[in-house]
C-alpha cells in the first residue's frame, strides 16, 4: 500500500479539554485510558488506524479511546455486510472508496461531517454477554453527549438516541483478544447519499428507505472538540482509569501498514464466503436497516413485487404490484390501504380477501420476514 | 469418542434442553458430535446461542481450513458485535452448514440438530488429548479448555453455568 504512515499519525493532537485535571488524579494508582486523536484520516486510514489499536490491545497495549475524522466520504461494509447492497458502479462513478470493517453493524456512507470514536479494551475486562458489553462501553457515549447538551439515551435495542431518531451509529466486534466498539458523532448528515449508495431493485424502496432515514436519523451539530473531551472524561470515569495522551506503539504502526494492503485486497473487500441461494427459491428479499425495528423491503413471489417500509412491526407504506395478471390498479390501492398501518403479522390474512394476486403477495411479504423483522 | 445408537439422549437441566449424547467445550459453550468415521460436528449449546443474543449473521472459514482447537472456525454477529467461534478441537474443515448460513435462527431453533454449523475430521485421539490438557481443572462453571464427556458432569457443569449466569441477572430466570 502506497500510503505512508506520517511520524506523527497516531500522535495525540490538541482535543480541547481531552484531559480535564480531574480525570484520575484523584486515583494516581489506576491503569491508563490511552487517548489517541488521529485527527483527518484517509478514507482507509479512517478504518486502519483503530482496527490495529484492536490488535495492539490484544497484544498488551493499553485501553484506548480512539478518535479520527474521514478525510473524504466512502461506503463502508459491516464485516458480514454484502457487497452487492452496495450500488458500485455509481460509487465508482463518483470517486467514492468502498472498504469493508472487522466489526459488525450495517452499510454506512460515512464522510467529514462525522467524528468516529472507539474504545478498545482487552476481552477479559468486558462482560462476556454481548449486550452487557454493548451497554457498558456506550453507556459513557451518551453521558459524552448529554454533556455537550444533546439530551440522548441509550434505547431497549441499545442503539443511542434522541427520541425516536438514531444520533449514533454504531459496531462492535473482537479483534484477536480486544474487544473494540465504534461510533460516530454526526454533525451533519447526508441522508440522500446515503441512501443513493445503496444497490436496490428499484427506485421506490430507495423513495421509502430515504424517507426513513430522514424520519429516523438525525444528526446533532455539536462541537466537535467539546464532544471530544466530554467522551474522554466519561470514559476515564466509567471504566476507573487515567486518561492519558498516547500514541501508536511501533507494532501498532507496523500493523497498520498490513491492514492497509489488507482492507485494499479484493479477497477482503468480497467478504466471508456466502452460500447460494437455496434451489428453487425466490429471489432473496432486499431489505435495509434504518435503525432497529425501521426497515425497507422489496420482494417478490411469482411476479407479484412488494416494496414496503415496516416501523416497530407494522406496515408503514407499502407499494404492491400483482404483476402477470389482470389485477385491476383499483384493487391494487385497496389492498395497499388495507395493507398500510397494520402488523406485519396480519399482513397474509388481510391479502387473503384479494384473491390468487393477493396469495402471491402475501407469499412475497412472507418472503421479506419476518426473521430480522 | 464413540457413536451414539438409537434415540439421542436429552434432559430438561435448568430450564434448558441439553443434549447428552455429546462432548462440550465449557468455555465457548460448543459441543461436538461424531458424525462419521474420524469426522464430528460442531455446534453452540443452547446457552452460549441465549448469551450471545439473536443472531443475525453466521460465516464460517473455507472448507479444507485446518483448526488447531481454540482457533477460530467462523465468526458470529449479534447486536452488531462480531466475535469469534473457537474451535473446540483440531482437524480440517470438511463441511460447513450453508443452511444455518442463510438462516442463523436456526442454530436457535434447533440448536442440536438442523443449526449446526461445521463437520471437522477428529480423531479419537485428538479429542482425548484436548481433554487430557483440562487435568487441572477447578470447579465445574470454570473457564477452561477441554471437552465435557461425562453427560453428569455435562449436567452439573450446565446447571451450575445457568445458576450463575441468572445470578448475575446475565439470562432471565
Amino acid at each position: 500500500m502506497a500510503e505512508p504512515l506520517s511520524p506523527e499519525a497516531g500522535a495525540l493532537r490538541p482535543v480541547a479539554g481531552a484531559l480535564p485535571p480531574e480525570v484520575g488524579a484523584l486515583r494516581p494508582e489506576v491503569g491508563a485510558l490511552r487517548v489517541v486523536d488521529f485527527g483527518l484520516s484517509s478514507p482507509l486510514r479512517s478504518q486502519t488506524l483503530w482496527h490495529a489499536i484492536g490488535f495492539g490491545v490484544s497484544a498488551g497495549a493499553p485501553t484506548t479511546l480512539s478518535f479520527t475524522r474521514p478525510a473524504a466520504p466512502y461506503v463502508c461494509l459491516g464485516y458480514h455486510g454484502a457487497l452487492d447492497d452496495v450500488d458500485q458502479e455509481y460509487c465508482r462513478a463518483h470517486g467514492l472508496p468502498v472498504l469493508r470493517r472487522m466489526v459488525g453493524g450495517g452499510t454506512v456512507y460515512l464522510d467529514a461531517d462525522q467524528v468516529f470514536f472507539q474504545i478498545c479494551l482487552p476481552a477479559q475486562a468486558v462482560p462476556p454477554v454481548r449486550w452487557r458489553a454493548l451497554r457498558m462501553l456506550l453507556e459513557p457515549a451518551v453521558t459524552a453527549f448529554r454533556a455537550v447538551g444533546v439530551p440522548a439515551a441509550l434505547d431497549d435495542d441499545l442503539e443511542i438516541c434522541v427520541g425516536h431518531r438514531k444520533v449514533c451509529g454504531h459496531g462492535a466486534g473482537q479483534i484477536e483478544e480486544a474487544v473494540v466498539v465504534c461510533g460516530n458523532l454526526i454533525q451533519r448528515f447526508d441522508h440522500e447519499r446515503a441512501a443513493r449508495v445503496l444497490a436496490l431493485p428499484g427506485p421506490a424502496q430507495r423513495e421509502q428507505t430515504l424517507a426513513l432515514m430522514r424520519r429516523f436519523v438525525a444528526a446533532t451539530p455539536v462541537d466537535p472538540a467539546a464532544f471530544q473531551a466530554a467522551m474522554v472524561s466519561a470514559y476515564a470515569a466509567a471504566l476507573g482509569l487515567r486518561a492519558v495522551p498516547g500514541q501508536l506503539n511501533p507494532v501498532e504502526r507496523r500493523t497498520v501498514a498490513d491492514l492497509d494492503d489488507k482492507f485494499s485486497s479484493e479477497a477482503w473487500l468480497a467478504g466471508p464466503a456466502r452460500p447460494l441461494p437455496a434451489a428453487g427459491t425466490d429471489r432473496p428479499a432486499r431489505r435495509v436497516k434504518v435503525r432497529a425495528g425501521v426497515w425497507t423491503l422489496a420482494s417478490e413471489h411469482d411476479g407479484a413485487q412488494v416494496t414496503a417500509s415496516v416501523v416497530r412491526g407494522t406496515v408503514d407504506r407499502v407499494r404492491l404490484r400483482a404483476g402477470g395478471s389482470d389485477w385491476p390498479a383499483r384493487q391494487a390501492e385497496l389492498a395497499e390501504q388495507a395493507v398500510t398501518g397494520i402488523p406485519w403479522g396480519s399482513v397474509a390474512d388481510v391479502l387473503a380477501d384479494f384473491g390468487e394476486p393477493g396469495r402471491r403477495l402475501a407469499a412475497a411479504f412472507a418472503a421479506a420476514g419476518p426473521g430480522a423483522l | 469418542m464413540g457413536a451414539l445408537m438409537g434415540q439421542p439422549a436429552r434432559a430438561r437441566v435448568a430450564g434448558f434442553e441439553l443434549a447428552l449424547d455429546r462432548r462440550y467445550q465449557p468455555e465457548t459453550h460448543m459441543w461436538v458430535l461424531p458424525s462419521g468415521p474420524a469426522r464430528a460436528r460442531i455446534g453452540m449449546d443452547p446457552l452460549g446461542i441465549e448469551t450471545s443474543g439473536t443472531l443475525a449473521q453466521l460465516s464460517f472459514v473455507p472448507i479444507g481450513t485446518e483448526l488447531t482447537a481454540g482457533s477460530p472456525f467462523g465468526q458470529l454477529e449479534a447486536a452488531k458485535f462480531v466475535g469469534p467461534l473457537i474451535s473446540p478441537v483440531s482437524g480440517a474443515v470438511l463441511a460447513v452448514n450453508d443452511a444455518v448460513v442463510r438462516d442463523p435462527g436456526l442454530a436457535e431453533r434447533d440448536p442440536y440438530g438442523a443449526g449446526w454449523m461445521i463437520e471437522a475430521g477428529v480423531t479419537e485421539a485428538g479429542v482425548t488429548q484436548a481433554r487430557r490438557t483440562d487435568d487441572s481443572r477447578g470447579d465445574v462453571t470454570g473457564a477452561r479448555a477441554g471437552l465435557l464427556a461425562d453427560p453428569a458432569e455435562i449436567s452439573a457443569w450446565f446447571a451450575a453455568k445457568v445458576a450463575d449466569y441468572r445470578l448475575k441477572g446475565v439470562i432471565a430466570q
